[in-house]
């Protein structure tokens, strides 16, 4: 019951912050928002789930099964459970939703409840997202995700968010309709094989091979159509180029504490969803198609990198960025061996961890110096010590500094890829995604000489000084994890392995 | 007893908590940190003192030590990562050479940096610390993993060093291009590490179940097992596959130890304070490159291709930097030059099969470069921090405990008997030679080698004697800034040590008398251990080498001397000529009758502005062409899709215009239109 209890209790914090005077509801939002840390973070501590969650012979924590409609043949169910790709993500959703709440004291000065109240809203969708075993249990909280997140961009906004606003929820909204298209051949391709929309029965039953035609198709047609039809869907929400354009848009209006949970939180979605759908129930496709998927994750990395390059908005850069190192959990994702998906799976994390990091950073400075522009400032790092520090650091962590989590993960993913072979030609794929570390130093790099470094010099007419306590405290808290993770990554790295093992055996032409 | 073995990792994990301490605490600390690293690097040294006697056997009968302490990330169904330590003759001897020369800097920057009032101390002692930490542990890894990642963070430090004065313009842009160009060589090391652990199914330097161990099987026939499944796919033969996999790491090493092309952030990285300087060039961060060639020796032995890349890299690096430095005029380039120069020699020693020699030039390098830099600090303190040589002069009488030490290491560096330099610098020469006669990629090598040592001669004496001879050219030099024992005392320790360290291998002495007095040797490869455990290839070092040995003049010894006087003489004529142009009372530039050439010489061959040129005429115009292409085309498209939809929703909405007669019409013309396709797709027509 402790998946419910956690999203039960965001809901009803959502609830109690939406009613609170303005005045508090910062501090309400962020001490109610302890209470799914302390919980995720015991269930981390009690975790005892063993093997994939949607495979056979998978058994996941906290599960709990209920009947709540039946719908034709099949029967729909709350059914929830946790495995070890999806319990360092939910620790993941608590600790980033409370640190985006605190560093949105200080920006966030209009309508504090409700924007609050959203926060805790989403937190609730994303811990569903994370934990729902049944289809469209999950498809209800994938959806319930985008409202709080549209809210938050085009309420809170800079001055294009109404835009920004829209081309998101539009961009993944159509997302969402392929996907669920794709989805639902599948399911009538199943036919009576299956009796639940369960994400397990039906993983099974599509790795047993027991997927029908439809209308005429044959079993491979219908499954190719999916398989094209949900990787569209979950590319969007990736990002994976040329998909991605909403990001930067968004990330760019988005203030700061909600491109910490979108860059953090919502692009792992698309990348947990991959891992879920494409490359769990679809192995023997994504393996078929390997060299295109490859191709995207390549493509994605270096295309990111390039554009991050050319970028004056320190925000625009992280945005970029985020693109970039989504290419490497797909390079991971495709390699389907145990360190390739382990380290991908690992990378979502850390990525989360890390780029909340970075858009913190980001924000602290934009909160003393009201710009984000590379030209507008230099020397920051006379004014501002200590959020300098923290910012070299961040930058860091991001190029894959070792002893932070991001060289793990990344490490891990090249490890995997290489010796891939189901990536065709796998050390040239990788040996040129790698490039990516070499680009992600130049852009950095040159940001932090250009902003942080040299004689101090601001355009904009503000009286700076050193960040207050309240928003620098969650960049600590971020970094001291992030150097955690980094030095002991078999603190997830176990479960997630346990967890990934035997999705690398799939679609080998074998059952599951 | 205790052994000396289980205390090696707290070698490098002394210095990181006085990293931890400087940083958080520095502000209140008297000396603002500088107690802390100095108590952690004498920590470091004396454990060093005691794993060297350790492992010299001095104090019982282990005398190596592998263990791994840190499971990393565990695979199910394939390999782990993890860190472990690892001590052998080689690793301790660093380890000795890095904690020393950390010990000393931290006693130097007292005088360099608290006695000029310098501000952020916490912030400097912190990051001395964390190099410091970062090599030993880079020094004692026993995986090529766990060495990448220490290597990586050397870069870290050394970014955070060069950058120091980050509030001016140079020292962040030096910084950054340190850190970027090594990154660049990083890029094809990390492949490199990918590619030894997707192969090897481990990245283990020592043991039977290490990769050279395992590539030396699959060469000999015995291909294991995993190796096999990779090569398989692959389609490569073994010694294929494993020069590719040997010259990825060599990018790394290329660019840390700033070899041709990579060298250009090391010139740059002056713009640091002094100590740091002597710190990156002797111990740190610069001899890591060299170091993991001679820690993977075993497997570098086995392709015959690398090993003469590696010789051609190290001669023509020896000689290109060593032409460079003729022209410099400042003290520090000048150095700088000499130790790209001085690791090219190292690297030349370890392609052409002279392991011995190349760790012998390391060690003697480490301490009379550590020796010169300090000098030139001492100087620069003197002059007011004015580094122009050509304002300095007659600084002899003023400053002599600076000028003796100076000289000393100068002598070193020039390779003029009996300093230090000259025993190792000969020794490097002499294997290049004599594999040399017997394969002309090394004979091109080792001639460039020979060169260098003239041009070496001759730029080491021309900033001794512009430095600290004739007259005094400035008011600064008339009236120099004294310094006190804690710029002394470091610069006494290394003053002796560049005069005697020579003597602990010298080999021509050793084969003239018959007297078995070249320990270095014996240390390194005389031990003979033969048990799996602790298997590195190297012991079989001289049945490996892809080179036969060959000798003029009728054998071994006459050979020997030959090369020696050779490379004496070169020396010799570059200090005369040296002394002959500049010690004299009022110098002038001779070096400006090299006309055009010297424009090449002093913008360093254009380097520098090729690869600005590839990051900012090529990668930033073709960041820019893909920013406009994704704006224009790709969010185009996007926009494009929403404008059609809402511009065919306009006009569709104009279709309900209300009028009953309107729909009446569509209704027929669109039942008609169906039933015109039945008919046809129905074949009623």
């Amino acid at each position: 019951m402790l998946v419910e209890l956690l999203i039960v209790f965001a809901l009803m914090a959502a609830g109690l912050v939406l009613l609170a005077p303005d005045e508090y509801a910062g501090q309400f939002a962020a001490v109610l928002s302890l209470v799914p840390v302390g919980v995720s973070l015991w269930m981390y501590s009690v975790f005892d789930g063993t093997g994939n969650a949607l495979l056979s012979g998978g058994q996941p924590a906290f599960e709990t099964m209920a009947s709540w409609i039946t719908l034709g043949p099949y029967a729909i169910n709350w059914h929830v459970g946790l495995d070890g790709v999806s319990m360092p993500l939910i620790v993941l959703t608590t600790i980033l939703t409370t640190l985006a709440i605190v560093s949105a004291w200080t920006p966030i000065d209009e309508r504090e409840s409700q924007f609050y109240g959203l926060v805790l809203f989403m937190q609730a969708a994303l811990i569903g997202v994370f934990s729902a075993l049944d289809f469209l249990l999950w498809f209800v909280f994938w959806e319930a995700v985008l409202v709080p997140m549209y809210f938050l961009i085009g309420v809170w906004g800079g001055p294009r968010r109404k835009y920004a606003a829209i081309k998101f929820f539009v961009y993944t909204n159509v997302a969402s309709l392929v996907m669920f298209v794709g989805f639902f051949t599948l399911v009538f391709g199943l036919g009576d094989s299956i009796s639940t929309l369960g994400l397990p029965a039906i993983a099974q039953a599509l790795n047993a091979g027991q997927l029908g035609s439809v209308a005429g198709f044959s079993p491979d047609v219908i499954k190719l159509a999916a398989f094209v039809a949900l990787f569209f869907g979950f590319a969007v929400k990736v990002p994976v180029v040329p998909f991605h354009t909403w990001l930067p848009d968004a990330h760019v209006e988005a203030p700061t504490p909600v491109s910490v949970l979108l860059a953090g939180v919502l692009l792992k979605m698309g990348t947990y969803a991959l891992l879920r759908f494409n490359f769990t129930m679809l192995a023997d496709i994504a393996r078929a198609n390997a060299t295109y998927i490859a191709i995207f994750a390549v493509v994605s990395v270096i295309y990111g990198a390039l554009l991050a390059l050319a970028q004056q908005d320190l925000k625009r850069i992280v945005a970029y960025s985020s693109i970039s190192s989504m290419g490497y959990v797909i390079l991971g994702l495709i390699a389907f061996t145990p360190h390739g998906v382990g380290g991908a799976t690992f990378q979502m994390v850390s990525h989360g961890l890390i780029s909340g990091l970075m858009f913190m950073a980001v924000g602290v400075i934009y909160n003393e110096t009201h710009t984000r522009m590379i030209g507008d400032m230099s020397g920051m790092a006379d004014r501002m010590p200590v959020t300098a520090g923290v910012f070299v650091a961040a930058a860091f962590g991001y190029m894959g500094l070792p002893l932070m989590s991001g060289f793990a993960a990344e490490v891990l993913v090249f490890m995997g890829a290489f010796e891939s072979t189901t990536i065709p030609a796998a050390p040239l794929f990788t040996g040129i995604a790698m490039f990516g570390i070499v680009i992600v130093a130049g852009y950095l790099l040159r940001a932090m000489q250009k902003t942080l470094f040299g004689p101090f010099r601001l355009e904009t007419d503000y009286d700076i000084g050193r960040a207050p306590l309240q928003d620098v405290a969650p960049l600590f808290v971020l970094l001291a994890l992030v150097i955690a993770l980094g030095v002991a990554p078999d603190l997830f790295y176990r479960m997630i392995q346990d967890a990934v093992f035997e999705v690398t055996a799939l679609g080998l032409g074998g059952g599951a | 007893m205790v052994s000396a073995f289980e205390f090696v990792p707290a070698i490098a994990v002394l210095p990181l908590v006085s990293f931890v301490v400087a940083l958080a605490f520095g502000k209140w600390m008297p000396k603002k940190g500088a107690l802390a690293g100095i108590f952690a690097t004498a920590g470091s040294l004396l454990l060093s003192i005691w794993t060297v006697l350790t492992v010299a056997g001095i104090l019982g009968s282990e005398t190596a030590y592998h263990e791994e302490i840190w499971q990393f990330a565990t695979g199910i169904g394939t390999f782990d990562l993890h860190l472990g330590v690892f001590v052998d003759p080689l690793s301790s001897l660093m380890l000795l050479i890095v904690s020393l020369i950390s010990l000393l800097v931290f006693v130097f920057s007292l005088g360099y940096m608290n006695d000029e009032n310098e501000t952020g101390l916490p912030r400097y002692y912190a990051s001395l610390s964390l190099f410091s930490f970062s090599m030993l542990a880079f020094v004692f890894a026993d995986n090529i993993l766990m060495a990448f990642m220490f290597f990586e963070l050397v870069g870290l430090c050394s970014f955070l060093l060069i950058g120091f004065w980050f509030r001016e313009d140079a020292p962040p842009s030096a910084a950054k291009k340190a850190f970027l160009v090594t990154r660049f060589g990083d890029f094809f090391f990390l492949i490199g590490v990918v590619g030894i652990f997707a192969t090897f199914g481990t990245g283990l330097f020592v043991t039977e179940a290490g990769f050279p161990a395992m590539a030396e099987q699959a060469i000999s026939g015995e291909m294991p097992g995993t190796v096999a499944d990779f090569l398989e796919p692959l389609g490569m033969g073994a010694q294929g596959w494993f020069t590719i996999l040997g010259l990825l790491v060599l990018g790394g090493v290329v660019g840390k130890s700033a070899q041709f092309p990579l060298h250009t952030w090391l010139p740059d990285a002056m713009e640091g304070p002094t100590p740091v300087s002597a710190l990156i060039h002797a111990a740190t961060m610069v001899a890591a490159g060299v170091y993991l060639v001679a820690r993977m020796y075993g497997f570098y032995l086995l392709t015959p291709t690398t090993m003469g890349i590696i010789a051609l890299i190290g001669g023509f690096t020896a000689l290109f930097a060593a032409t460079m430095g003729v022209v410099k005029q400042e003290l520090k380039q000048v150095l700088a030059y000499s130790t790209i120069s001085q690791y090219g020699y190292m690297m030349l020693a370890l392609g052409s099969g002279g392991y011995v020699a190349a760790v012998f030039h390391l060690t003697t390098h480490a301490v009379f470069k550590a020796l010169l830099f300090l000098g030139a600090g001492s100087v620069i303190i003197a002059m007011h921090h004015n580094e122009n040589m050509w304002d300095m002069g007659g600084l002899k009488e003023k400053m002599p405990v600076t000028y003796w030490t100076f000289l000393s290491g100068s002598l070193a560096l020039a390779g003029i008997f009996p300093f230090a330099g000259f025993w190792s610098k000969d020794e490097v020469l002499y294997e290049a030679l004599i594999h040399g006669l017997g394969d002309p990629v090394i004979l091109v090598a080792w001639a460039m080698g020979l060169l260098a040592v003239f041009l070496t001669g001759f730029y080491t004496f021309r900033m001794v004697f512009l430095t600290f001879h004739g007259e005094p050219r400035t008011d600064d030099a008339e009236d120099p800034h004294g310094v006190r024992w804690n710029v002394k005392l470091p610069l006494g320790v290394l003053g002796v040590l560049a005069a005697t360290l020579g003597f602990i291998n010298m080999v021509p002495v050793a084969k003239l008398t018959g007297a078995h007095i070249d320990f270095l040797h014996k240390w390194l490869v005389g031990s003979e251990i033969v048990n799996a455990e602790f298997l590195t290839g190297l012991h079989v070092y001289e049945d490996l080498l892809p080179y036969e040995s060959a000798y003029i003049a009728g054998g071994e010894v006459p050979t020997l001397l030959i090369s020696a006087a050779l490379s004496l003489g070169l020396a010799l004529a570059g200090v005369g000529l040296a002394y002959r142009l500049y010690a004299v009372p009022e110098p002038v530039e001779h070096t400006k009758k090299l006309g055009g050439l010297r424009t090449l010489l002093m913008h360093n061959y254009y380097q520098d502005e090729y690869q600005v040129w590839l990051a900012e005429g090529v990668t930033l115009p073709l960041a820019r062409v893909a920013d406009t292409f994704d704006q224009g085309i790709i969010d185009g498209v996007v926009n494009g899709i929403s404008s059609v939809s809402l511009f065919s929703g306009d006009r569709i909405r104009r279709i309900q215009t209300g009028v009953v007669s309107n729909y009446a019409a569509l209704l027929t013309i669109g039942l008609a239109l169906l039933l015109i396709a039945f008919g046809i797709v129905g074949g009623w027509f």
